[in-house]
């Protein structure tokens, strides 16, 4: 799937408004976030979007069933025919890791409900968005239904799935050219050095990182790819037999995260926190599935409200 | 492994008061399962917890539960005849089968004898399987000794030895005082052909763990049994994570050498 296809500038609109009523894309609000747009002029794509789209699939909070005196039931719907366009190389394969998790090895239903008639239309990025990105040094591949490039008067489309295909064949747009294995992977965002960090476990530097951290959790938070969640029981206060079992985000930068009987916890260090989410994304995860989990989007840095750069730490690792 | 939540409803058959704090549910589960495994126990609108089961049996699944948070208190107001919410058993559990004819150390502290009960009673089946067994059980006073209806037979089949750390005044009790790692210290063991389960409190494993280290016990003939926080029980929370292993599915039983893998400064 390699071929690419003309669509004219002015066109972009009238293409994604043919497509359905459902179109999301990044919009700054208070800060950039997917929204459903009723035209592409709404959309924000001057910067990586702040917020991912995580939330729409793996949701923030999630009812695992309901029960009334005794009794479970499952209420699982299935979301609507939604697109998603102005997602980045990055964000595009965070997609792809939490469909690897939450279909491919777990067949979640809550998960697959809200993702099944969901279309990933790509934006392109030519270069890095901005200095902490480095989804260039995390082996990311090609991962959406069709791919933009935007060359200003014109975009060039790539369909990466059958459906994609579908589409720009029945928009009727011309064939133009090939694409580049090169020219998939933006500019500049290869800055994580080491390939292999599983051995520098005990380096002292790790510390200096920590040291610099809030346990805030505003990294895993807006993580596109953790996947980390709690279940909880909710009952209303006006009838305790009936209620809700839902799951939630949870964070393993929090001291709660492990805590048991006793008050014991097992993390209870804020170095051994910023270690395991670190190695659960570079390390843990690949062991387990052979693929990375972090794409390097660099959001748990240029949202940390102090900055830690854990890719400029790891480089200086000796 | 699918991500599936939802419990089922089963009946609770027996309810028994081990100790002040601790009690026994038998439930009418029957299910293929290892000794050490878990399920997780819920009481809807209270919550869900993990507990292991304590019970070797064809016909019946018996959990034993501290009360020490909410589900665990809840659970202690459940009558018999009653229902719960049960999913599982999950985890690795301790492999009997692989162990034919080694001798056995059985080294619990507290609550932590509760998993081990089910490999006993394993044991206990299986007797001929088996070599030398010997049972280290240590509780904190004598209000607190676990399973006491079971001692009997125990005593019959293995060599138990038994402590508790301390003795509160006015109370009659003429068995021995002290910490069990002191009794493990002082009884001696042959490592060769010999396993120890252990399980129990932190400081408790940690120590046990050295004694049998200075007895000749490697790495690879300790069993631990772990406790993490965790929800899901099928490896997709992640709450249980320790290093690269997930508790729920790699443990709750580890041998040594698979989570001591930091010692080389190796994540
Ligand atoms: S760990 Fe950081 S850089 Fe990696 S995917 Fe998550 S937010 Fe992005
Ligand atoms: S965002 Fe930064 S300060 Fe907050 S928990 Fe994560 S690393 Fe620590």
């Amino acid at each position: 799937m390699d071929a690419l296809y003309r669509l004219e500038a002015d066109k972009l609109d009238i293409f994604l408004q043919s497509l359905g009523p459902d179109i999301y894309a990044p919009v700054k609000t208070d800060a950039i976030r997917f929204q459903k747009i009723s035209s592409v002029k709404e959309a924000d794509l001057t910067a990586l979007a702040d917020v991912p789209v995580k939330d729409f699939f793996f949701r923030q909070r999630e009812q695992l069933f309901k029960f009334t005196k005794g009794k479970i039931a499952t209420e699982i719907k299935d979301a609507p025919f939604r697109i998603f366009f102005g997602l980045r190389r990055c964000d595009l394969n965070a997609v792809k890791h939490q469909d690897f998790i939450f279909i491919e090895k777990y067949k979640d239903p809550y998960y697959t409900a809200q993702r099944k008639n969901t279309l990933l239309f790509g934006y392109h990025c030519d270069e890095a968005l901005n200095k902490y990105c480095f989804c260039g040094s995390m082996g990311l591949e090609e991962y959406h239904d069709i791919m933009f490039f935007d060359k200003k008067k014109y975009f060039l489309l790539n369909p990466g799935s059958k459906v994609g295909q579908k589409i720009v064949s029945e928009a009727k747009l011309k064939r133009a050219g090939t694409l580049k294995k090169k020219d998939t992977i933006p500019k500049g965002t290869d800055r994580l050095e080491k390939k292999d960090i599983s051995k520098l476990f005990e380096n002292s530097l790790w510390e200096k990182g920590a040291d610099e951290c809030l346990s805030c959790s505003a990294c895993t938070s807006l993580c596109p790819t953790c996947y980390c969640h709690e279940v909880k029981d909710d009952v209303k206060l006006s009838d305790l037999k009936s209620g809700e079992r839902t799951r939630e985000w949870s964070s393993c930068q929090l001291k709660s995260f492990t805590r048991v009987a006793g008050e014991h916890v097992f993390r209870e260090k804020r170095v051994d926190r910023f270690k395991h989410r670190i190695y659960h994304q570079l390390v843990y995860f690949k062991e387990r599935y052979g693929v990375n989990m972090c794409v390097g989007c660099g959001r748990c840095i240029t949202h940390c409200p102090t900055t830690i750069d854990f890719v400029s730490l790891i480089n200086k690792m000796k | 492994m699918k991500a599936d939540y939802l419990p089922q409803s089963v009946k609770v058959l027996q309810k028994r008061d081990e100790s002040a704090d601790t009690f026994t549910l038998r439930l009418g589960m029957k299910v293929d399962h290892d000794p050490g495994q878990f399920i997780q126990v819920s009481i809807p609108g209270i919550g869900e917890a993990p507990i292991s089961i304590s019970s070797y049996s064809k016909d019946y699944l018996e959990i034993s539960i501290r009360k020490v948070g909410n589900v665990t208190n809840a659970l202690h107001g459940v009558k018999k005849g009653s229902s719960l919410f049960v999913r599982g058993p999950y985890g690795r559990g301790y492999q009997m089968s692989k162990l034919k004819g080694k001798g056995i150390v059985f080294i619990g502290g507290g609550c932590g004898v509760a998993p081990l009960k089910g490999a006993i009673e394993y044991v206990e089946k299986n007797r001929k399987d088996f070599k030398e067994i010997d049972l280290f059980l240590g509780f904190r006073s004598p209000g607190d000794i676990l399973f006491t209806s079971r001692h009997k037979d125990w005593e019959n089949h293995f060599n138990v030895h038994m402590s508790v750390d301390q003795i509160p005044s006015k109370t009659c009790y003429s068995g021995n005082v002290g910490f069990i790692t002191d009794t493990l210290n002082k009884t001696p063991i042959q490592a060769k052909g010999t396993v120890a389960f252990i399980c129990g409190p932190p400081i408790m494993m940690t120590k046990s763990i050295q004694l049998l280290a200075a007895k000749g016990f490697k790495d690879t003939q300790i069993y631990v049994s772990e406790e993490k926080l965790m929800y899901c029980a099928f490896g997709l929370c992640c709450h249980c994570m320790d290093k690269g292993n997930l508790t729920c599915l790699d443990g709750p039983v580890f041998r040594y050498d698979e989570i001591v893998r930091s010692r080389d400064g190796k994540a």
